[in-house]
C-alpha cells in the first residue's frame, strides 16, 4: 500500500532505491521531474495541474536532499535508526530547509518512514529484460541498454565529458572513427557505468568483438 | 490478477453442473493447467492483436501449447496476424450458441506448430456481446484446455466481458501507445478493471454502493482517488478496509507500451507505472515496450507474426524479452 505523498521518504517519492548511486538517484529524478511536468502527457488526464506542482514539489525537495553527499548521507542514517512499527503513524521526511535544524533535534523526533527494499522499477528492469543471453556487448546491445533504462546519449556525455560523436561511434559499432584503444577502454568503462554495468566486463567483451571483427577484415 | 477476489458472477458459478446440459460443464473442474494471459488497453489501433499473436508465436516456438481465444467480438481480426482465413469456419459464436460443446474443438490449427486459435465470433451471428453466464461457462472451459498458455485477445474499450476477462486472466497486460489519447485510455481501462475487481471482492452492500459512486470521477463525495476511497471504508467498515488494502496488492497487471520511438517514449511506462502508483496506490509491471519498426507493418501486410517473418529486426527482439520476463527461457 503505497502512503500518502507527504508521507513518503525521499526514495519513495523518486521511486528509488535507497542504495542506489548518485547516478541512479539523478536518473530516477529525472524520470520523476518528467513525468509530473506540466505539459507531461503521462498526468495530465489523472492529475489536476495543482495536484501535479505539488507532487513536483516534493520531488524538488526530495531531489535537494539526495543529491548531495553529506545530506544525504544525514537523511539515510535517520531512515536507519527508524523502524516501521506497527500502529505507530511513521513522520513525512523533513523538508531541506530543516534539515540540519532538524538533526539537532533528532533524537526526539518520532521515526522516520522506512525506505522500499525493492529495487525502483527503472532499475530492475535490467536483468530480466535486456541485458544479453550471451554475455556479449557490442554497440547495439549497449544502445539498447541505455535506451531501455530511458537514458539519452547527452545524459552519458555531460556525465562522463565524453564527446556525443565517440559515444555514437560506440553504439553504432564504427570501429574506425573511434579513439586509440587506451582511450577507448577508458570511454567503454564510462559509459558501462552510467547503465549499471561491469565496466571491466563491458570493455572486455567490446573491444574483444572489435579485434575479431578487424581480424575479420584482414 | 487472479490473485484475490474473483469476480462473483464466476466464483458462485465454478465447478457446478452445466446449466444448459453441455458436455463440458458436466465434470467439475478440475485444477487449472493452462496459464491465462489477457491482452487490452482501452483503445483500438495500439497493436492488441499484433502482440498477442507474436507474444503467442514466441510461445509456441518454445514448446509451449498455445490457444489464442479472438475475444473481440465485435471487431475479430487476429486469425489474420497469424495468416489464418477465417472464412465459415467454426468460431466463438458456435460455441456459445451451442452448435459446439467442446470448446477445444473450436480451437482451429494455425500455420505455427504449438499454436491453436479460436476465432471470434465475426462473421457468423454479428452479436457482440456475451452473457454472465456466457462468459463464466467459457472460463470454466478455458481452464479445462489442453494448453500450456492461453491468451485472450481483448476488445477495445471497457465493457464488463472485457474486464472480466481481464480480470480473470492470471496475468493482464495494458497496452498504450505513447500518445495522450492511447495513455488515457489505458488509465481508463486500468480504473474500470480496478473498481470492478474492488466490487467484486468487496461484500458490504453500502460499501459497494460507495465504490459505485466513486467511479464517477466526478462524484459529490468528492473521492478521487482509491486514497480517498479507502479512507471513506475505513470509516464504514474496518474489515472491508482491509480487504481493500489486499485487492490494492494483489492487482498487478503488467504494462507494453508499443510504438515507441526514442527513450523519450521509453521512459514513458516509467511514467505511466509511476502515475499509478502515487495515484491508485497500484504496483504495475512495467514489463516492456516494444520500439516502432517498420517491419511490424510489413509483417501485418504479409500476415505472419513479426518474430517469423523478421526475426531479427528490433521489434521482434523486444516481443521475446517481455515473453522470457513472464515465462522464464
Amino acid at each position: 500500500m503505497v502512503r500518502p505523498l507527504a508521507e513518503q521518504s525521499y526514495y519513495e517519492l523518486l521511486e528509488a532505491a535507497p542504495e542506489g548511486t548518485p547516478q541512479q538517484i539523478e536518473r530516477a529524478y529525472r524520470i520523476a521531474r518528467a513525468t509530473y511536468a506540466p505539459s507531461s502527457t503521462a498526468v495530465y488526464s489523472v492529475f489536476s495541474a495543482d495536484e501535479c506542482a505539488a507532487i513536483l514539489r516534493r520531488i524538488e525537495e526530495a531531489w535537494a536532499v539526495l543529491s548531495d553527499a553529506r545530506l544525504r548521507r544525514e537523511y539515510d542514517a535517520r531512515l536507519r535508526r527508524s523502524e516501521p512499527r506497527p500502529g505507530v503513524p511513521t513522520t513525512p521526511a523533513p523538508p531541506v530547509a530543516t534539515l540540519t535544524r532538524e538533526r539537532e533535534r533528532e533524537r526526539e523526533r518520532p521515526p522516520a518512514p522506512a525506505p522500499p527494499l525493492r529495487p525502483a522499477a527503472h532499475e530492475a528492469d535490467l536483468d530480466a529484460s535486456i541485458a544479453p543471453d550471451n554475455g556479449i556487448f557490442d554497440g547495439d546491445v549497449l544502445r539498447r541498454i541505455r535506451v531501455s533504462l530511458g537514458i539519452e546519449l547527452e545524459e552519458i556525455s555531460a556525465t562522463t565529458k565524453i564527446n556525443d560523436n565517440h559515444l555514437r561511434a560506440i553504439e553504432g559499432n564504427h570501429y574506425e572513427l573511434l579513439p586509440p584503444p587506451v582511450y577507448l577502454r577508458g570511454f567503454l568503462k564510462q559509459y558501462a557505468k552510467c547503465l549499471s554495468l561491469d565496466p571491466n566486463h563491458v570493455a572486455d567483451s567490446y573491444t574483444a568483438r572489435m579485434r575479431e571483427s578487424s581480424a575479420r577484415r584482414g | 490478477m487472479r490473485r484475490t477476489g474473483t469476480p462473483s458472477w464466476l466464483s458462485t458459478r465454478r465447478g457446478e453442473p452445466a446449466l444448459s446440459g453441455r458436455g463440458d460443464d458436466v465434470a467439475v473442474t478440475p485444477p487449472s493447467v493452462a496459464r491465462i494471459w489477457a491482452v487490452g488497453g482501452g483503445k483500438g489501433g495500439i497493436g492488441k492483436s499484433f502482440l498477442v499473436a507474436n507474444l503467442a508465436t514466441v510461445a509456441a516456438r518454445s514448446g509451449r501449447r498455445v490457444i489464442l481465444i479472438d475475444a473481440d467480438l465485435g471487431g475479430a481480426n487476429l486469425h489474420t496476424c497469424l495468416g489464418v482465413r477465417a472464412g465459415e469456419r467454426v468460431s466463438l459464436s458456435d460455441y456459445f450458441e451451442d452448435r459446439v460443446a467442446d470448446l477445444d474443438k473450436v480451437a482451429i490449427e494455425t500455420p505455427i506448430p504449438g499454436l491453436r486459435l479460436i476465432l471470434g465470433a465475426l462473421g457468423h451471428t454479428g452479436k457482440a456481446e456475451t452473457t454472465q453466464e456466457q462468459r463464466a461457462q467459457l472460463l470454466r472451459a478455458v481452464r479445462r484446455l489442453p494448453a500450456d498458455l492461453v491468451i485472450f485477445d481483448l476488445a477495445a474499450g471497457t465493457d464488463r466481458s472485457t474486464i472480466d476477462f481481464f480480470l480473470e486472466a492470471d496475468d493482464g497486460f495494458v497496452v498504450t501507445t505513447p500518445e495522450p489519447t492511447a495513455i488515457e485510455n489505458a488509465y481508463s481501462f486500468l480504473r474500470a478493471a480496478f473498481y470492478r475487481r474492488l466490487a467484486s471482492a468487496l461484500n458490504e452492500s453500502n460499501v459497494r454502493e460507495l465504490i459505485r459512486v466513486a467511479m464517477d470521477q466526478r462524484n459529490e463525495r468528492g473521492i478521487r482517488t482509491p486514497g480517498d476511497l479507502l479512507l471513506a471504508i475505513e470509516q464504514i467498515d474496518r474489515g472491508e478496509a482491509e480487504r481493500f488494502r489486499r485487492v490494492l496488492e494483489s492487482f498487478r497487471p503488467h504494462l507494453v507500451v508499443n510504438q515507441v520511438r526514442d527513450t523519450e517514449e521509453v521512459k514513458m511506462g516509467f511514467s505511466i507505472t509511476s502515475v499509478c502508483k502515487k495515484y491508485f496506490g497500484i504496483d504495475i509491471d512495467y514489463a516492456g515496450y516494444i520500439c516502432f519498426d517498420d517491419n511490424v507493418w510489413r509483417s501485418v501486410k504479409d500476415r505472419r507474426p513479426l518474430v517469423l517473418a523478421y526475426p531479427t529486426s528490433d521489434g521482434a527482439l523486444y516481443v521475446r524479452r517481455i515473453v522470457k520476463k513472464l515465462l522464464g527461457a
